[in-house]
């Protein structure tokens, strides 16, 4: 059985780990440096099958394996163009994700490990442990808490009510001139090796506290120095130490009452000597030249040399070093110096490691969305839904509206029924605009106010009778309009009921001067006038019919149980068929909203409006006792402001939405929202002007814009009353 | 040596005295900037930093290191592109290398409503002088060839603004720069010092009480990260700021390859390679607010996917570490520099994720207030009295939060 | 495994104490989705002694019909919170960052997806469309 190290073969014993494997082919996995091979440093760490810094102590030897040590100097290179997207291509296999839960997770199987398990299962509890020999390296110890463990073929995420950690003490490396060279090992790696058969040849073996140096030639170890100058030859040095590291950097990630540390990592320790000379941290080729550099330089708290020399700060995060440096600074300040913060990941996950099985935002279609794709549409997200943005060609949508009719689905604007006996309190609390007095199978718009007073959403409320009511919200503000509502009535203590309709409902929009033509021709005789709303059966379908408009022109609202929104689509789409009826997608729609002057709450306004900065303060009633925001609105009415949108027009094509508006050479504000209006011959535009005095005229795009009242369209409002 | 080694510029440490004419709560970049700009500008070296650890040990140390000036309101431009300038001459000015590297941000839209706001804000940064430019999916092809224009099928690239003088420069470095060349001019720093009050004579705040005794002052500024509103409150100062936690994460080291800073609105990280050839990796800040500086493993789930979807290339590099800071974030997501209303007590806070590239303008700003008695015309639309007067700079769209 | 279907049902908010005497005509699964809401699939009329009940019909959602052993082999690995051990049980919540609902009974488990996430879930999954 066999790998390839650097493109030549390596035979392996069944059992090894690459490290072992490489070691027995007389090899050594990087360039030189003590080898610990339990995964404490860093210094095994080569490129397998691609994935740079793989700790081959800890990697099985497998047949096939590519593995390519880093070079002699520098870092590994940057491959830019490696695997396959998880998502594009199914040539990079998955990692698979296990998750599990347990009353106590333990992590370490030795002496403390044990005990600790036993005590837990003694008393009933359900534990799982963590073995390193087993194969489980554990990547940290999070809050929750919850363990991240990486296997051989998976990631294992467990979720424990307490985890104990018991991983027990690390030999110390040596710290002195010759300690970067081939053939050094701890007394635990030599062990390992003995037990697997390879062969060491002549060993010297030298405890640390006798260590002077180590010679070698061409890189490779060949005698032990002690302190009283003696000197022994060898293929292999050995070297013991009287005293282990806690292993705590697990320990030292978390902070949290439900994680316990036991047995040799939670004991005190005596650091050993302060090095004298030779590379402190192998990972980052720190010497303690560096380390006395930095002090020096006045860089003299622990936390300060780690950053300053860089120690610490590479693939075993302090496993070597640390007790080396805090000796360090423990010797020349005197002072006992701490162990540096332990950050995980410990082990190093990879990217596709930490993002397997992980999901970001969904995005909703909805019922019409194979409708659309037949129609050709481009469909973009907006507010979490895929919506059409055009179906081809925007201006051609933009007159079937003016001069037709056409079909928007509005499947995804927020939707809510509200009741109960308290309803128009809560619904005058909430709103800002008067409640009470709207009659059954009418409607109105409304803004919602924070308690800042700021516009963050708008809609329309529908009263179906005394106590129930239909609430619209926008696309946008759907998603966190329930809970909007619902906070406030339970905050309120009102005996109201709310349900939300937005999944449950879709929605088509019928426009345009002849809509209510279409409708007559799917059943509908009477549809109801302008803010009015019933329900009817159109095409068979029941139908909540909203009579409102925000395109300009008659515009008939279709809510309906969302398993009929395709029937209900076709029968529109063929029953005006003759009247040229065609779909229109957002750009559209956003052009002609503009031409009526209609705002879109978080286009054209921003996170602090009010609604006076966008000429809204008719749908305000400060003569109600409370609304949301009215103790702020309250309180800013009186003071000056200097923040206003405006309607402009001028000559010539639309800017590009967003151009800054100036007056001299100073820029007042910007261009929110523009269209080239085929309808007024002007480009129209709505923009804020965010100093005082506010001017007439305006420099935009190089031109001059005038101020100009809203709608730029059919002022008077007959067509969309017609 | 080597050269991060030999190219350090020694700290110089002083006995503390009992007063100062200016006394700084905070040994991050911006207080020790401040104190810089107090020493070099206006000769005014009576002057201590007092910090609760070492210095740089909050967000100075913490950040992803990105200094940019395309934001969405002129105010902030003009402040932040002044930060560039000022960072862009640093090295020379103080002869600290802080590994400053000019790199180009794209910041990549996947939608037309995320494109129409790029294309607004490369509108208005050219006009403040700005080089901000839209850049379509074959020129971003050309400026980074590693970006999936697919988004791994699920997060198309429609586009992106390109902001040319972008750059990075090593945290850590520029805090030293700062602290090294105020403390050459005989600023005192006082490390492991934590203040547990203000002194006041009356109305006015006279002082700081710490844990190794008073210190008087005629200006105490706070220039704190995380515990704002606790210092805040011992003057009885009360600021609209809410506290979260921000997380990144670094790879481990590789042969440099990876040139620019690439951004994204939607998914709201960011990614460059350091000058030790990290690939360093944030995110916007946790929803849920804390002052708890433990990482999670949901941050790193998901930022992993997120850039696994942008850059492929990066699913085979290792994590190395993860860390996070404490971001304070004001009511309209901009910054609160100057007076409060108590006399001989000034601020500044509100620096959410978007401290570090203020560090020179935001000190430089503040040393003149502190040495003029008045608010420079540059930060005056940032004081704290916008709130009350609901006059907000609200960019949000700018900050890389949501 | 077999393609999703449609369930109609009648969606109710109502008072908490109206909600657990409600009597719903039909083979009826009652999910108890919240104190105040339920969904009953399969449910034609419902009747409750709350006047100010919200009785609709639902037809957004859409359900997987999964034996035990594909629940296990397909869906369980997803759910990083722990399952109830009572049968029948409602569970719900986010699964691969969806929102679902399980009806668990002693053999099947009827996966819940709303209509308009059903192509995520078949992504997410590898469930059939």
């Amino acid at each position: 059985m066999r790998f390839a190290l650097d493109d030549q073969p390596v035979d392996y014993v069944d059992g090894d780990s690459v490290a072992v494997a490489v070691l027995r082919a007389g090899q050594h996995p990087q360039h030189g440096g003590t080898l610990c091979l339990t995964g404490d440093c860093g210094n095994c760490s080569a490129d397998v099958d691609g994935v740079p810094f793989t700790r081959t102590c800890l990697t099985p030897a497998r047949p096939g394996l590519r593995v390519r040590r880093h070079p002699a100097v520098g870092a590994p290179p940057l491959r830019l163009d490696p695997p396959a997207n998880p998502v594009t291509s199914p040539s990079q296999p998955e990692v698979r994700v296990q998750r599990v839960h347990a009353d106590v997770a333990v992590i370490g199987a030795g002496t403390s490990g044990t005990a600790a398990a036993e005590e837990a299962r003694t008393a009933g509890r359900d534990v799982l442990v963590l073995d390193g020999d087993a194969g489980d390296d554990v990547v940290g110890v999070y809050p929750g808490p919850m363990v991240v463990v990486r296997r051989d073929d998976h990631v294992l995420h467990v979720h424990a009510h307490d985890v104990v950690i018991a991983t027990g003490a690390a030999e110390l490396h040596p710290v002195c001139p010759g300690n970067m060279l081939r053939g050094i090992l701890t007394a635990g790696a030599a062990d390992l090796l003995r037990a697997r058969g390879v062969d060491l040849g002549r060993t010297a073996t030298i405890d640390l506290a006798d260590l002077a140096r180590f010679d070698g030639a061409d890189g490779r170890v060949t005698a032990v120095v002690r302190h009283d100058g003696t000197s022994e030859p060898c293929d292999t040095a050995i070297v013991t130490a009287a005293t282990r590291a806690p292993r705590d950097l697990l320990a030292r990630m978390v902070d949290d009452p439900r994680v316990r540390v036991v047995g040799p990592a939670a004991q005190r320790f005596d650091l050993p000597p302060a090095p004298v000379d030779g590379v402190v941290c192998p990972c980052s080729k720190i010497t303690v030249e560096d380390l006395q550099g930095v002090w020096d330089k006045g860089f003299q708290h622990i936390e300060l040399v780690k950053r300053a020399a860089l120690c610490g700060t590479g693939t075993c995060q302090g496993g070597v070093c640390m007790p080396h440096l805090r000796a360090f600074v423990t010797d020349r300040s005197g002072e006992p110096a701490a162990p540096f913060t332990g950050r995980p990941a410990s082990r190093q996950l990879t990217i596709a490691e930490a993002a397997a099985d992980v999901h970001l935002d969904a995005f909703r279609r909805t019922a019409l969305h194979h409708e659309h794709l037949a129609l050709g549409a481009q469909m973009d997200r907006f507010g979490g839904w895929w919506r059409p943005w055009h179906y081809g060609d925007a201006m051609r949508e933009y007159w079937a509206v003016r001069e037709g009719v056409s079909l928007g689905d509005v499947s995804t604007l927020g939707k809510m029924i509200v009741t109960g006996p308290d309803v128009v309190e809560a619904l005058e609390r909430l709103y800002p605009t008067t409640i009470a007095d709207i009659r059954p199978g009418r409607s109105r718009y409304v803004l919602l106010l924070n308690e800042r007073g700021h516009v963050i959403d708008d809609g329309m409320v529908c009263r179906e009778d005394e106590h129930r009511f239909v609430l619209t919200f926008t696309s946008g503000g759907a998603a966190s309009a329930e809970a909007w509502v619902r906070d406030w009535v339970e905050t309120w203590n009102l005996d109201v009921r709310i349900m939300d309709r937005t999944v449950s409902l879709g929605a088509i929009n019928v426009t345009g001067p002849l809509a209510g033509e279409l409708l007559r021709r799917v059943g509908v005789e009477e549809p109801p006038r302008f803010l009015q709303h019933r329900h009817l059966s159109v095409a068979g379908v029941d139908c909540h019919v909203m009579r409102l408009s925000f395109t300009g022109e008659a515009s008939f609202e279709l809510h309906h149980p969302v398993a009929h929104s395709v029937e209900l689509w076709r029968a529109l789409m063929e029953a005006g068929r003759d009247l040229n009826v065609v779909p229109h997608g957002l750009q559209a729609l956003f052009a002609l909203r503009l031409e009526k002057g209609h705002v879109i709450i978080g286009m054209d306004t921003e996170l602090d409006t009010t609604p006076r900065r966008i000429g809204m303060e008719w749908a305000v009633k400060m003569d109600k006792p409370y609304f949301v925001g009215r103790t702020s609105l309250g309180r800013t009415e009186p003071l000056p402001d200097h923040r206003r949108l405006f309607g402009y027009t001028m000559e010539g094509p639309a800017p590009v939405e967003g151009a800054p508006i100036s007056v001299g050479n100073r820029i007042v504000g910007h261009v929110t929202s523009s269209f080239t209006s085929p309808a007024t011959g002007r480009a129209v535009m709505l923009g804020w002007q965010k100093h005082t005095p506010f001017a007439d005229t305006v420099t935009i795009d190089g031109r001059t814009a005038t101020v100009t009242p809203v709608p730029f369209y059919d002022p008077e409002g007959s067509r969309a009353r017609a | 040596m080597n050269e991060f080694v030999e190219t350090l510029l020694s700290l110089t440490w002083h006995e503390p005295r009992s007063s100062y004419d200016v006394v700084i709560i905070g040994g991050g970049g911006h207080g020790l900037a401040t104190a810089y700009y107090l020493a070099t500008r206006h000769g005014i070296t009576n002057v201590a930093v007092v910090e609760a650890d070492y210095i740089g040990s909050g967000n100075s140390g913490r950040n992803t290191t990105i200094i940019r000036s395309n934001y969405g309101i002129p105010e902030s431009i003009r402040f932040y592109r002044h930060s560039q300038v000022l960072y862009d001459r640093l090295e020379d000015e103080t002869g600290c290398w802080i590994m400053h590297a000019t790199k180009g941000l794209i910041w990549l839209a996947h939608t037309e409503s995320a494109m129409r706001a790029e294309r607004a804000r490369c509108q208005l940064n050219n006009a403040m002088g700005v080089e901000t430019v839209l850049v379509d999916p074959v020129e971003i092809k050309r400026l980074c060839p590693q970006i999936d224009l697919s988004g791994g099928g699920r997060y198309p690239v429609l586009g992106a603004s390109y902001h040319v003088p972008a750059s990075t420069a090593r945290h850590d470095r520029v805090v030293w720069a700062y602290a090294q060349g105020a403390m050459e001019r005989g600023v005192h720093v006082l490390q492991q010092t934590t203040v547990t009050g203000l002194l006041r004579d009356g109305d006015r705040v006279v002082g700081v009480r710490t844990n190794r005794g008073d210190i008087a002052a005629g200006t105490v500024m706070s220039a704190v990260g995380g515990d704002v509103t606790t210092i805040a409150s011992y003057a009885g100062v009360r600021l609209p700021v809410r506290t979260h936690p921000l997380q990144a994460f670094v790879t481990n080291g590789y042969s440099q390859g990876f040139g620019p800073i690439v951004s994204d609105t939607e998914l709201l990280c960011y990614i460059s390679q350091t000058a030790r050839g990290q690939m360093l990796i944030g995110h916007e800040y946790d929803r849920e607010q804390s002052y708890s500086r433990q990482s999670s493993f949901q941050f790193l789930q998901a930022n992993a996917v997120k850039m696994s979807y942008l850059l492929p290339f990066v699913r085979n590099l290792r994590i190395l570490r993860q860390w996070t800071g404490r971001c304070d974030v004001s009511a309209d997501f901009s910054p609160i520099m100057g007076f409060t209303g108590v006399d001989g007590f000034v601020i500044t806070t509100g620096w959410g994720t978007w401290g570090f590239k203020a560090i020179p303008a935001g000190g430089e700003q503040m040393a003149e207030l502190i040495a003029t008695g008045r608010t420079p015309e540059m930060i005056a639309p940032f004081a704290l009295d916008r709130f009350a007067a609901d006059h907000s700079m609200a960019d949000q769209g700018s900050t890389g939060t949501r | 495994m077999r393609a999703p279907e449609r369930l109609w049902a009648l969606r109710v908010v109502s008072t908490p104490e109206a909600l657990d005497h409600a009597h719903y005509e039909g083979d009826v699964i009652v999910l108890r989705i919240a104190n105040d809401e339920a969904i009953a699939i399969g449910a034609v009329h419902a009747e409750l002694t709350d006047e100010h009940a919200i009785v609709e019909v639902e037809s957004t959602f859409v359900g997987w019909d999964l034996s035990l052993a594909e629940f296990d082999e397909i869906v369980h690995r997803h759910v990083e919170w722990p399952l109830p051990a009572e049968r029948p049980a409602l569970a719900q919540g986010l699964v691969a960052g969806l929102p679902l609902k399980f009806w668990i009974d002693h053999d099947r488990v009827l996966m819940i997806s709303s209509n308009g996430l059903v192509h995520e879930v078949v992504d997410r999954l590898g469930v059939p469309a």
